[in-house]
């Protein structure tokens, strides 16, 4: 939405992670790879949009281990390179990350974690901080939009003088924070580089050469600590207060209004390093105070480490936080997190009276139904799970990382597992081997190309009795529609060569593959009976586009999106559609079912769903299982 | 001008151009040289649940979620998620609601009964807002030229109750600089009826 190129010096709306894009690119980034993941993927899409314009290399990886090591070959070969990816992706790369730090960088990396305190769209609360320590590489923590941009730039010119990657971590409510960004100018570029070792033995990690570089490291973060990190450590508010907060990130954000309104003498420290610590500026800060209260999102972080230096610098302050009960782990902050945090360590009763507030609106909330994400209308996956729900209903299902996690809900419930991307096929293995009972696992394309294939090579060397349904739904859906390898078009728009899923399977060894269009309900059906019934791995694609991409492409060519509706003298109530297909455009009225029309994507394939015909076309209706519309 | 805290929540199902008419509020703001913070919602929770966006306009902001009890401005592209915002309601709210109830599907599984429109009108008047302006945000759109701008049409109808800390135009202006080409007159248009259709206060 923001202009990314807009010029310098102006002001510009930015996302949080347009904000880290615009750095990179003042920076003077050449080189970009990442797997898209919430809540880091605006990042490369803000990338992909301009790579070609601004001249620099972008990639969607086939997942954040590779992309890591794409940023890691520019990086080694004298150029900027950046990798960004969710708090979970970062797992994936580690193995490389790790390693990366002893061996450090010609040209400047910097690695973007974006955690998502709350798993908004996570399946953890991981805590990212804990890998800049036990990598050892830098950290920097933005607290808000501008900062996201001015951090990211700072971090490659740190990295670019100390030779080493630098993190950045931001969490969902900065990456999706939306705010005035002052400009600077535009620096990226590309052009070759070199692959030139900076000496014999500094790629080659093992032993005696791993030992060496790892004190090297460890002499580098020392210096940064002293040199670096102070100047990232701002003190704020009246300075002979006796009452400190110490805080990141957007919990300072918080923090800040949140003094204001308890209305007391309050002076704050905020870390724009969190890795290596400023130690010297924290002991100076706790012994100005009295009582210090730590604001972080998720683990104890700070606050450990606030305590050890506070044991050299000031060891009779006291430092409340997660681990005297004053803020709570789980979850992220608000506002009233943090108010209720500050007043009791002030001893003070919040300046709001919340209990008032959940006695006004529990009531009502009571009365408002939930509305968990669900499948879209004309979602595919709401096809293959309905198809698995009539032939597979009794299978253990293990299910993976995508929009079809959803088929968890009812009332398809083909979902006993959501767990890591690639994870349904390797536990499916397990599962076959712990039980005799038939095993499914659900992955979709993306997934199946990030991690999905080795496992499926396991199981077929192993000899495993599985069925594997692969939703093919030909993009990267769940975040936001980005190409991946199995698509004919790379992250810039330029035509690439598709890697053929079917191809890839029947390679593996895998003799049972049958693909299908979800719509066609009975020949799903089918399919996965026989699959079962298989001695051995056996492999159904369902294929058909993700529903958002055929819309959109319908609206683009000019295409009227014409409803489906319900005929009423056909309709029984018998909500067979509703309980075995829910479609968020069914709407029960109380005596028969309707099609919402502003809901309603005229896909068609609910048609064969009602037993009594009563799903009907309007005048100007597609059916997209007939015209072959998505397929 | 200067506002010292306006707090907006934009609440919908994922699909309804949440996002969109936050956007534009904000742009408006960044045109006026205001500070402002937005949080919103990206991935998965996007499909179909409840979605909102808040946006905090003002020289004191500095959080970019909003407290409960101080919303000004909530704009409910569908009425079920407006009451949904309900801990953040308060005297100091203007509530602008459409009357298009989307009935979530797992409600019928569950057998979670859905308040009418009418039902859930009582139960947004019981909190006490400022005033609530209601209406049928679809059929406008509808006679603008399609019924997806009917989140364009319910920014009309916001900047017509007059709370927006906002000169008059700017906030169109910022809806055309937003809109994608192909949507811009048709956007533009459902903004003015949005704007001329706002039944009087309740």
């Amino acid at each position: 939405m923001g202009d990314l190129l807009a010029p310098a010096n102006t002001l510009e709306v930015l996302l949080g992670n347009e904000a880290v894009a615009r750095g990179a690119l003042e920076a003077g980034l050449n080189v970009a790879a990442a797997y898209p993941g919430t809540p880091s993927t605006e990042i490369g899409e803000a990338l992909a949009k301009v790579a070609k314009q601004v001249g620099i290399y972008f990639e969607w990886s086939a997942n954040e281990k590779v992309a890591t090591e794409v940023a890691m070959g520019a990086a080694w070969s004298g150029l900027r390179a950046l990798t960004m990816m969710k708090h979970v992706g970062f797992n994936v790369a580690s193995d490389a990350i790790f390693t990366l730090a002893y061996a450090g960088v010609t040209g400047a990396m910097v690695i973007v974690s974006a955690d998502d305190p709350h798993a908004h769209s996570s399946q953890n609360e991981q805590d990212n901080r804990h890998y800049s320590e036990s990598v050892g590489l830098p950290m920097l923590e933005p607290s808000n939009p501008q900062e996201a941009k001015d951090f990211t730039k700072e971090a490659f010119e740190l990295s670019s003088k100390y030779k080493i990657p630098v993190m950045v971590r931001t969490t969902t409510r900065i990456s999706h924070q939306r705010g005035p960004v002052r400009l600077g100018e535009i620096t990226a570029g590309f052009s070759k580089g070199k692959f030139v070792p900076p000496e014999p033995d500094r790629y080659l990690q093992v032993g005696a050469i791993a030992r060496k570089h790892h004190a090297e490291l460890l002499g580098k973060l020392k210096e940064i600590s002293l040199d670096v990190a102070p100047s990232y450590a701002k003190v704020e508010g009246a300075s002979d207060a006796e009452f400190g907060v110490i805080t990141s990130g957007v919990a300072y954000a918080h923090a800040k209004e949140a003094l204001k309104l308890v209305n007391v003498d309050a002076k704050i420290l905020k870390l724009g390093m969190t890795f290596p610590l400023p130690e010297k500026a924290i002991g100076e800060f706790l012994s100005s105070v009295n009582t210090v209260l730590i604001v972080e999102e998720l683990d104890p972080y700070l606050e450990m480490r606030v305590k050890a230096i506070a044991k050299d610098y000031a060891p009779e302050v006291e430092v409340l936080g997660k681990l005297t009960g004053h803020m709570p782990r789980v979850g992220e902050y608000t506002m009233r997190t943090v108010l209720n945090g500050l007043s009791k360590a002030l001893g003070v009763a919040p300046p709001v009276n919340f209990a008032e507030i959940d006695r006004r609106s529990s009531e009502i909330l009571k009365k408002v139904p939930p509305r968990p994400p669900v499948l879209c209308p004309a979602c595919p996956h709401r096809s293959t799970g309905y198809a698995l729900r009539r032939a597979a209903g009794r299978a253990a299902f293990m299910g993976d990382i995508g929009c079809y996690a959803l088929l968890f809900q009812k009332p398809f419930r083909v979902e006993h597992v959501t767990h890591a991307m690639g994870s349904s096929i390797g536990l499916a293995n397990g599962i076959d081997v712990a039980t005799d009972q038939d095993v499914v696992a659900l992955i979709g394309d993306s997934t199946f190309f990030h991690a999905g294939i080795p496992a499926l090579i396991n199981a077929v060397h192993n000899k495993r009795k599985m069925t594997v349904v692969i939703m093919d739904n030909r993009i990267t859906a769940m975040t936001g529609h980005q190409p991946h390898p199995g698509t004919d078009v790379n992250a810039v728009g330029d035509e690439a060569p598709a890697i053929d899923i079917e191809k890839v399977v029947r390679s593996i060894g895998v003799d049972y593959v049958k693909v299908v269009d979800p719509y066609d309900h009975a020949a799903t059906e089918k399919a996965i009976r026989e699959a079962l019934k298989h001695d051995g791995v056996s492999v159904v694609i369902t294929k058909r586009e993700c529903a958002l991409l055929t819309v959109a492409r319908l609206r683009r060519q000019g295409q009227k999106i014409v409803p489906y509706r319900v005929n009423p003298d056909k309709c029984t109530y018998c909500r067979v559609c509703i309980n075995t297909f829910a479609c968020p455009a069914f709407v029960d009225t109380g005596s028969l079912v309707e099609i919402d029309p502003t809901v309603c994507f005229g896909c068609g394939a609910c048609v064969p769903v009602c037993p009594y015909g009563a799903f009907e076309p309007q005048e100007g209706s597609l059916n997209w299982r007939e015209q072959k519309i998505g397929v | 001008m200067s506002v010292r805290e306006f707090n907006v929540i934009v609440a919908g199902v994922g699909g309804q151009g949440i996002l969109f008419t936050t956007n534009v509020i904000a742009r408006a703001a960044l045109k006026l040289g205001l500070n402002f913070a937005q949080s919103e919602v990206h991935g998965l929770s996007q499909r179909y649940g409840s979605i909102r966006t808040e946006l905090r306009i003002g020289s004191d902001v500095s959080s970019p979620l909003i407290l409960e009890g101080t919303l000004d401005l909530l704009i409910a592209l569908e009425p079920l998620e407006g009451l949904r915002q309900a801990p953040y309601i308060s005297e100091r709210t203007t509530v602008v609601m459409n009357n298009h109830v989307i009935p979530p599907v797992g409600a019928y599984l569950e057998r979670f009964p859905i308040p009418s429109f009418d039902e859930i009108l009582e139960l947004m008047k019981s909190l006490n807002p400022k005033q609530i302006m209601v209406l049928n945000a679809y059929d406008i759109a509808k006679k603008a030229g399609d019924y997806i701008v009917a989140n364009t049409v319910m920014l009309g109808a916001a900047q017509a109750t007059g709370v927006l800390p906002f000169p008059e135009g700017v906030l169109r202006e910022a809806l055309e600089e937003v809109s994608p080409s192909r949507y811009r007159d048709l956007n533009l248009r459902a903004f003015d009826l949005g704007r001329e259709s706002v039944s009087p206060p309740r």
